[in-house]
């Protein structure tokens, strides 16, 4: 599903802020992203979600080396991936149905399969109150509510959350990360960046911890040293 | 959903604030873009002056085809008032003369028609020049013969020429090319002004609409970048841009043109010359002004694909 190897990645004329990332995540798995502030979490979300090619190394998407990959080609498999942004990155023009319904409408589903799809998500988040209120108007919560059903709307193969749970309370929170492991299971691979410890430990994923722009992995029982020893 | 039904605020579709409206299928708020207006005044302004340049055009067309066909293939052969020693002829002699002119070109083949102009022809064409206090039958006047020619040949009217001076030395062969060059040549070259004119103003609009794409593009980037993440075509979003260009260009492009037809109107109305006026006034026919109502669409075609590069182009930036 996706596979980095020997991966790294600088802004402009600075230094690496993700160094030597080998990983490879199997279709359908579930991983959590953690690392301290800074460590690079969301620059390898970045390069997870295709919105920067990597300074070297070689990413692989769905068994497709991306270096290889046209600009179309590119757009095709952005399609297949589902993002929940930290700072959510609605439309603020839009409504929350719009800014929900938008994956569907880029896909080019109809209005009537859009209707029926987006008013189902955003009951079933909650919102079904809220379909036509302007991002601004919602609470953070709320926001947060209209990313993740955007994210999920299209029934993404692989989804990306930063920090999908931090502005919720732990009832919704649970209610989204249960909404997560049902996407989960219906084969949608799934990695989400969090500071979480609790949530980590309650769903008991694997995880792949940055430090440094270095990446580690823990299969929750040993640490998985990629990279470097010693650090755990 | 009972546990949201406590919420604090709650909208339905038919409160203003704070619901938003996706406005004719566009996910970017260009409608709400600065500059909209601008870009409408501006192409209206672009489009009145690309009308009148292209009416001018059209006009100036006219006259020369005016000119040119009402003198193409006509002579006038002069009988001057005035021997070639000084004395006066009598309008008994220039009768004369004309009339041996008259049998001679008769006799042409490649006459095709023939015309003694009288007296009161010969004051209607110098009077305008004299005014009306002259007292024109005083005044010595030569005597003039219109001929219109089958093929306008100059060996032909070499020859014509050298048998009117058979008849008297001093009558001349006036075949109008010498001014009708120069006017045909003055008119050519206001038709080419004006259609650089009217290049000039098309380029003029591309640059604008080019530049109003992209400062839409930088105003909204955020969103576009979004849009792209989500793995929207380039087409996808350049469609909506270029349907935001081709809406605002054909607004200013209708105000423009109609502008420009009214003004046309009005001078041709109040402006317009007689039957057989030297200069022809400012009239348009039919077609010509259905061409000029297609300005608008031509306008609002240049505005899509100066769009459509535009966006293609600075898409093509994003990985």
């Amino acid at each position: 599903m996706i596979k980095f190897e020997h991966v790294g990645l600088r802004y402009g004329v600075g230094p690496e802020v993700l160094s030597d990332i080998n990983f490879t995540l199997e279709p359908g798995s579930f991983h959590f992203l953690t690392g301290p502030s800074g460590a690079g979490k969301t620059s390898l979300m970045t390069l997870m979600y295709l919105g920067r090619k990597p300074t070297r190394g070689l990413v692989s998407m769905f068994e497709q080396n991306i270096n290889d990959m046209s600009r179309a080609q590119l757009g095709a498999l952005r399609q297949k991936i589902g993002v929940v942004f930290q700072e959510f990155r609605l439309l603020p023009h839009l409504s929350a149905f719009d800014n929900v319904a938008l994956p569907m409408r880029i896909t080019g589903h109809s209005e009537s399969e859009v209707k029926s799809n987006v008013d189902e998500l955003l009951e079933w988040v909650g919102l079904g109150d809220y379909k036509n209120a302007l991002p601004l108007t919602l609470s953070g919560g709320q926001q947060q509510r209209v990313a993740i059903a955007r994210a999920v709307i299209a029934r993404p193969k692989l989804l990306l959350a930063d920090e999908p749970t931090g502005n919720l309370d732990d009832d919704i929170g649970f209610r989204l990360m249960h909404l997560f492991e049902q996407l989960n299971r219906m084969g949608t691979t799934i990695v989400i960046a969090t500071h979480s410890q609790y949530i980590m430990e309650r769903f008991g994923h694997p995880r792949l911890v940055l430090e440094d722009g270095r990446l580690y992995m823990h299969d929750n029982a040993n640490w998985v040293q990629k990279n470097i020893e010693g650090v755990y | 959903m009972k546990a949201f039904s406590l919420l604090p605020l709650t909208f339905s579709r038919n409160r203003k604030l704070g619901v938003g409206e996706r406005k004719g299928g566009y996910d970017l708020p260009l409608h709400k873009s600065a500059g909209s207006h601008f870009l409408v005044l501006l192409v209206g302004l672009m489009s009145f002056l690309a009308m009148m340049a292209l009416s001018a055009t059209m006009v100036l067309g006219g006259v020369t085809q005016h000119w040119s066909s009402g003198l193409k293939n006509k002579v006038t052969i002069e009988i001057p008032a005035q021997k070639p020693g000084g004395l006066l002829r009598s309008a008994a002699e220039i009768k004369e003369l004309a009339l041996s002119v008259e049998a001679l070109l008769k006799a042409n083949p490649n006459i095709k028609a023939l015309h003694i102009l009288e007296e009161n022809d010969i004051h209607d064409l110098v009077s305008p020049w004299l005014g009306d206090d002259v007292v024109l039958d005083e005044l010595p006047l030569p005597g003039l013969v219109s001929a219109e020619l089958h093929v306008r040949d100059k060996d032909k009217l070499e020859s014509i020429g050298k048998a009117l001076t058979e008849i008297a030395s001093d009558i001349r062969l006036d075949t109008h090319e010498s001014w009708l060059e120069d006017i045909l040549r003055l008119a050519g070259t206001l038709k080419l002004s004006t259609l650089i004119v009217t290049l000039i103003i098309g380029a003029t609009t591309i640059v604008a609409i080019a530049g109003a794409i992209r400062s839409r593009m930088a105003e909204h980037k955020a969103d576009i970048e979004l849009l792209h993440l989500m793995g929207a075509s380039d087409l996808y979003i350049t469609k909506q841009l270029q349907r935001h260009a081709v809406v605002l260009t054909l607004k200013g492009a209708l105000i423009g043109v109609l502008s420009g037809l009214v003004i046309l109107l009005m001078l041709s109305a109040f402006g317009g010359s007689g039957e057989g006026a030297t200069i022809p006034g400012m009239h348009l026919s039919a077609s010509q002004i259905i061409i000029l109502l297609l300005l608008p669409g031509l306008i609002a075609l240049i505005a899509s694909q100066t769009a459509r590069v535009t966006v293609l182009r600075v898409l093509g930036q994003m990985p």
